[in-house]
């Protein structure tokens, strides 16, 4: 008797599991697409970000996708650090500080290759600190990241000149034009070089995911890191790794940044661990790691995108950060109920 | 290289702890590609000379010949690439990501880092589909149940080619068509020149698929012939009990009339419809092996897992959380000492006071006089050895942290008290006095529930036994009337 | 007498070495001892009495919100929405007591309420913060991390919408200003700082001697085997984010009370200085170790660390970096000391 119960409330529970795996496949496109129709039936301003109010028009998606190129650089490498266990709070601040060296560097008569690997070097060194201080030192990663936080943004308004909110061209001495060649420039489909870099970017990393050690790993590491070590994985090396190319395409991201402002601001990367975090939530990405996927991060930072972006048309600026909180509350609360489930079973 | 004729050779082997000496002076050899059976009581010291032989623990003294030569790997890691894997009691995969990827986890053939789809996959694939074909190499592990995840970590170390595989309880959490299926594949690995190593409390799994035996009691090793040499289970169970004498049980004199605890058809993940009656003043011991489902009737009881059915406490149903269980009158010993019993960074005044903070306080205000006067009585009543009370409990020696949480729950001023394994990894003498107090709690009018997976601690102060199998409540008895030891373990091993 | 015999016996027990956690206090305030030694002599007057006081009073509002920091760090949890909090409590307060339809302009319109109702309330809304916090990390069971610096960000933007960006800052009755400004006559010393010395004093009695306080450093030490000891975590985690709320909005009221001003940006950043002060006081966010007295030393260490670059004339943006260096040497610091004396 007790045995048929539970079979039938097994077979209940296989179905709504059944249910929300279904769900959590595919509620992050209905969401998009949901904002997308919302945003395009909306009266939006006239002028500025959107063509003729409308947020479907060509100029309007190149406008939205050309704010969206550091978040979409970025978040790929993130949610492969999340699959893995781990944070870095760290991300907004390295990317300014690799914004402002970039422009520092432009402005001083450097060309564009040299800046341009300095700065990449730099953001694979800020992210091997962090790296460090999380896998060597042991020191937890919320309080490492949130340490180099403080300490590359402090960095980013040390090399700023005093007086200055950013580096940019005065009268002594001028900014080259072709610093926002990168991200301003049409190129293809009227979208700059950084738009089909960032494409780019996102492509190799959901192949670096699925088809090398490195994605495997990641995966294996945040799921089970006592099986993964016991099957002979160097986790210590392969977070380490994590942390590096993390902070390599922060400094990606502040570059393009930089080139499409024509300036190195040392703010300019205020709050992108937020939009990160919030972009890999939606994504359906564990908090403790083991899966995740980078095309649907990808969905999420367009969400984000569109939230922002798209509200500051309909309603006062001032009322982003609480947009942005909602959209994060929102998602740890999907998150919640779609992938959380799991640990209580 | 030729083989030798033993895959292992253990000789004088010799492991301590503070104050324990687990492994003493322990010789045999193990046969290559045959199974072989360890087994031995809780606390015979099987545990730990498998972790000594996959590298968790470094020996104290003695040599192991693994294939002729000198063995002393410094990890798990190092075990099994010198070809000795093991599946452990908690599973070892990753949920996250298939079979596939399970099996190659570690061994992958890349280039510049990417996955190559290398006639390895398929042969490991083919390992395993050998052994279990059901299982689809795309699956995520996730959706395997507990034997199919078993049995990917055991194509994974075939696949890796180790020879000697060692299996802790491997049918702990499995059923009984499970089993089946696994014996065969266990003894299909000895046809492939795989050595066996099986660790089992269940003595007929021995009888169904040993080839040797070794016995084990006290850390001392006390026998190890074929299994076809041994005439049935009562002379294994004999060898494993040895001559211990148990310490007289003394029949209570008076009856315990009353009923405090009631139990009524409980169910859950581990446990199958178990009812019993305990009588306010009784010792109770609900005895089985490993997996049997003593920590999880425990654990319902006192309301930190949930279950279905009903309890019942003094006459009232209670309320499934520990700290309503606590208010009723109930406290627990839990079966982790360090882990769910102990604050170890705190002192052992920081601990004793911890489940009744309202006998020392005032109005939320912690009397420090109190505190440091009921410590101070418990570490005399208790004699917990320690410099000071100020003295971090994570740095006593075991028996004296499973004091200060006995100290702890006593201190609760629980009618019922319940123990979890209260006297696991801890020394004769500390044992022994556990059980003088035990039994002093009783004189004192305290309901008492034992759940253990030694005999002699049930049997020697237990005034009714309940022997668990497999979740089930199998038998109850009153100590000294029906009781033999040969019997009890003939039930808990899984016997009619 | 025979008692008294067994009390002489006992007398060895009861003599503990130092707790890890004095050690610890101990060991920041000789590490104080010598920064602030190395700053007066090479800083120009920095040694004197008004400075050294300056050292104390200038951060009264890190050292209120690093104690609600302090014991939820003890649990192994963060509370980064302080910040948040304070610009939002600040706001409120305004608003409440900004006069009803006075002005065309409708920043300088409020909702006319006596200041001790509009504190009141003000007050409420930041423990509701605290509660929202709570509720997700306790019930939900999400990491404190993100939650907090969600809760951050609404608390911030809620406060940026009430004063459409910018501050509120007009029709305000003159009672408004009154706890920001009064202080001891003839010293820097203003309420708010007596405030702070009053609920160091506080929660200094409060985390020796309440069994409440107890329980906060039993979970914190082994949240499991609190749980089976009896102790509700998600109670006790509910409360704490309240009263890290609770005092947040007391420092949001000071302020906005001192500048006449809700201003929504005002203490950004503070959620990372009142971690920042607790991990320099040695707490650990292992969980279940350090003290009030260790944060405030580290609030002190904090403050001589950038006052003293302030005295040699480094420019503000120096105390990104400084702050950062400083915590890593002290974690690292602490972690060796530790170590050096368990052995």
């Amino acid at each position: 008797m007790t045995t048929a119960k539970t079979e039938t409330l097994r077979m209940q529970l296989d179905r709504s599991a059944n249910v929300r795996s279904i769900i959590k496949q595919f509620y992050i496109f209905v969401v998009l697409a949901l904002i997308v129709l919302a945003f395009s039936v909306m009266k939006l301003d006239q002028g500025g970000m959107f063509d003729r109010g409308q947020f479907l028009s060509p100029d309007s998606i190149i406008n939205l996708l050309r704010s969206a190129v550091p978040i979409l650089t970025l978040s790929g490498a993130f949610t492969l650090l999340m699959i893995s266990g781990h944070i870095d709070l760290s991300v907004g601040s390295a990317m300014s500080l690799s914004a402002v060296v970039y422009a520092w560097m432009v402005l001083n008569g450097f060309s564009f290759l040299p800046s341009f690997i300095v700065t990449l070097v730099l953001g694979c060194g800020l992210g091997f600190l962090n790296g460090y201080l999380v896998t060597k030192l042991r020191i937890t990663p919320v309080i490492a990241t949130l340490v180099t936080l403080s300490l590359f943004k402090g960095l980013a308004l040390l090399i700023v000149p005093d007086g200055l909110s950013a580096i940019k061209g005065s009268a002594g001495q001028v900014m080259p034009d072709w610093i926002n060649f990168y991200a301003r420039r049409e190129v293809f489909l009227g979208l700059p070089w950084a738009f089909w870099v960032a494409v780019l970017v996102i492509v190799v990393l959901s192949i670096v995911q699925r088809r090398t050690i490195l994605g495997k790993y990641a995966a294996a590491i945040g799921g089970n890191r006592l099986a993964a070590e016991l099957s002979g994985i160097n986790a210590v090396k392969m977070v380490w790794l994590l942390y590096i190319i993390v902070g390599f395409f922060a400094a990606l991201a502040g570059l393009a940044r930089a080139s499409y402002m024509s300036l190195g601001d040392p703010l300019s990367g205020d709050g992108m661990e937020l939009d990160c975090i919030i972009a890999v939530l939606l994504g359906g990405t564990a908090f403790s790691g083991g899966e995740g996927s980078i095309a649907k991060t990808v969905v999420g930072a367009l969400i984000i995108i569109c939230v922002t972006i798209g509200l500051m048309t309909v309603i006062p600026a001032y009322w982003q950060t609480v947009a942005k909180g909602s959209v994060l509350v929102t998602a740890v609360v999907l998150n919640h109920l779609l992938v959380q489930d799991k640990v209580k079973a | 290289m030729k083989p030798t004729e033993n895959v292992l050779e253990i000789g004088d082997l010799v492991k301590d702890f503070p104050g324990v000496r687990a492994v003493n002076n322990v010789s045999f050899d193990i046969k290559r590609n045959t199974i072989h059976c360890l087994v031995g009581e809780n606390g015979a010291g099987k545990s730990t000379l498998i972790k000594i032989l996959t590298g968790a623990y470094a020996r104290t003294s003695g040599q192991i010949l693994l294939n002729g030569e000198e063995y002393n790997p410094h990890s798990t890691r190092d075990a099994k690439q010198k070809g000795i894997s093991t599946l452990f009691q908690e599973l070892n995969v990753v949920d996250q990501l298939t079979v596939e990827e399970n099996l190659t986890l570690g061994m992958e053939d890349t280039t510049l880092g990417f996955l190559r789809h290398t006639d390895k996959i398929n042969r490991m694939v083919s390992v395993m589909n050998n052994i279990e074909s059901s299982i689809k190499p795309k699956q995520l592990v996730s959706s395997l149940s507990v034997a199919k995840k078993q049995i990917v970590e055991i194509a994974k170390a075939v696949a890796a080619e180790s020879n000697i595989i060692i299996m802790d309880e491997p049918t702990a959490a499995i059923s009984e068509s499970e089993i089946a299926r696994l014996f065969t594949i266990i003894k299909s690995l000895r046809d492939n020149n795989v050595t066996v190593i099986y660790i089992s409390h269940r003595l007929d799994e021995i009888f169904e698929l040993g080839d040797y035996v070794t016995v084990m009691r006290d850390g001392k090793h006390i026998e190890t012939k074929p299994v076809s040499e041994i005439k049935d289970r009562s002379e294994l169970i004999k060898m494993m009990i040895g001559k211990t004498v148990f310490e007289q049980y003394t029949p209570r004199e008076q009856d315990c009339p009353d009923t405090i605890l009631e139990v009524k058809n409980l169910s859950n993940h581990r446990l199958r419809n178990i009812s019993f009656d305990i009588h306010a003043g009784e010792i109770a011991g609900f005895y089985g092996l490993v997996g049997a489902g003593k920590t999880e009737l425990a654990r319902a009881i006192y309301g930190v897992d949930e279950y279905e059915g009903e309890i019942l406490f003094k006459g009232e149903k209670l309320k499934p959380s520990p700290d309503k269980a606590i208010a009723a009158g109930i406290a627990l010993v839990p079966e982790e000492r360090r882990s769910q019993g102990l604050f170890t960074i705190l002192t052992i005044r920081g601990n004793v006071p911890v489940m009744n903070m309202r006998k020392i306080s005032r109005n939320g205000f912690i009397n420090d006089a109190k505190e440091r006067n009921v410590t101070l009585e418990y570490v005399d009543k208790l004699k917990i050895a320690t410099s000071s009370i100020e003295k971090e409990a994570g740095k006593l020696s075991g028996g004296n942290q499973q004091k200060v949480v006995l100290s702890k729950c006593l201190f609760a001023d629980a009618d019922l008290l319940m123990l979890d394994e209260p006297t696991r990894g801890i020394d004769v003498g500390a044992k022994s006095e556990i059980y003088s107090l035990i039994r002093k709690l009783s004189r004192e009018g305290k309901t008492i529930i034992i759940f253990s997976s030694e005999l002699p601690e049930v049997m020697n102060i237990c005034d009714s036994i309940y022997l668990l199998y497999d979740g089930n409540l199998r038998a109850t008895l009153r100590n000294n009337c029906d009781c033999d030891s040969e019997k009890i373990l003939h039930i808990v091993t899984g016997g009619e | 007498m025979e008692a008294k015999e067994i009390k002489h016996l006992r007398e060895p027990l009861m003599v503990g070495k130092l707790s890890d956690e004095s050690f610890i206090t101990l060991f920041m305030l000789g590490i104080l001892a010598i920064v602030f030694a190395i700053a007066s002599a090479v800083v120009p007057n920095f040694y004197t009495v008004q400075n050294m006081l300056n050292l104390v009073t200038n951060n009264w509002f890190v050292i209120i919100l690093g104690i609600g920091v302090t014991f939820v760090l003890i649990t192994g949890n963060y509370d980064m929405s302080v910040g948040g909090n304070i610009a939002l409590t600040g706001v409120l307060s305004v608003y409440f007591c900004q006069g009803a339809n006075v002005s065309q302009n409708s920043l300088a319109n409020g909702l006319g309420l006596p200041y001790l109702v509009a504190v009141g309330l003000a007050l409420l809304c930041a423990m509701g913060v605290g509660a929202v916090n709570a509720f997700f990390i306790a019930k939900l069971k999400v990491p404190s991390i993100i939650v907090t610096l969600g809760t951050m960000m609404l608390a911030r933007g809620a406060a940026q919408v009430i004063t459409q960006g910018a501050q509120r800052n007009t029709s305000l009755p003159d009672a408004f200003g009154v706890l920001g400004s009064l202080g001891i006559p003839g010293t820097s010393i203003r309420i708010s700082v007596l405030v702070m010395i009053t609920l160091i004093i506080v929660a200094y009695i409060f985390e020796k001697k309440t069994v409440f306080a107890r329980r906060i450093y039993l979970i914190g030490a082994n949240p499991e085997a609190a749980r089976l000891s009896g102790i509700n975590v998600g109670k006790y985690l509910t409360a704490l984010y309240i009263l890290s709320g609770l005092l947040a909005g007391i420092t949001g009221i000071l302020l906005a009370s001192e500048f006449k001003a809700g201003v929504s940006s005002r203490a950004m950043g503070y959620e990372f200085d009142a971690l920042v002060i607790a991990l320099l006081g040695g707490v650990s966010i292992a969980g279940g170790f350090g003290s009030v007295l260790g944060m405030f030393v580290g609030a002190i260490i904090l403050s001589v660390v950038t006052s003293a670059a302030t005295g040699m004339l480094l420019s503000p943006d120096w105390q990104f970096t400084l702050k950062a260096t400083v915590t890593f040497i002290a974690i690292l610091a602490q972690r060796f000391a530790l170590e050096k004396r368990r052995n």
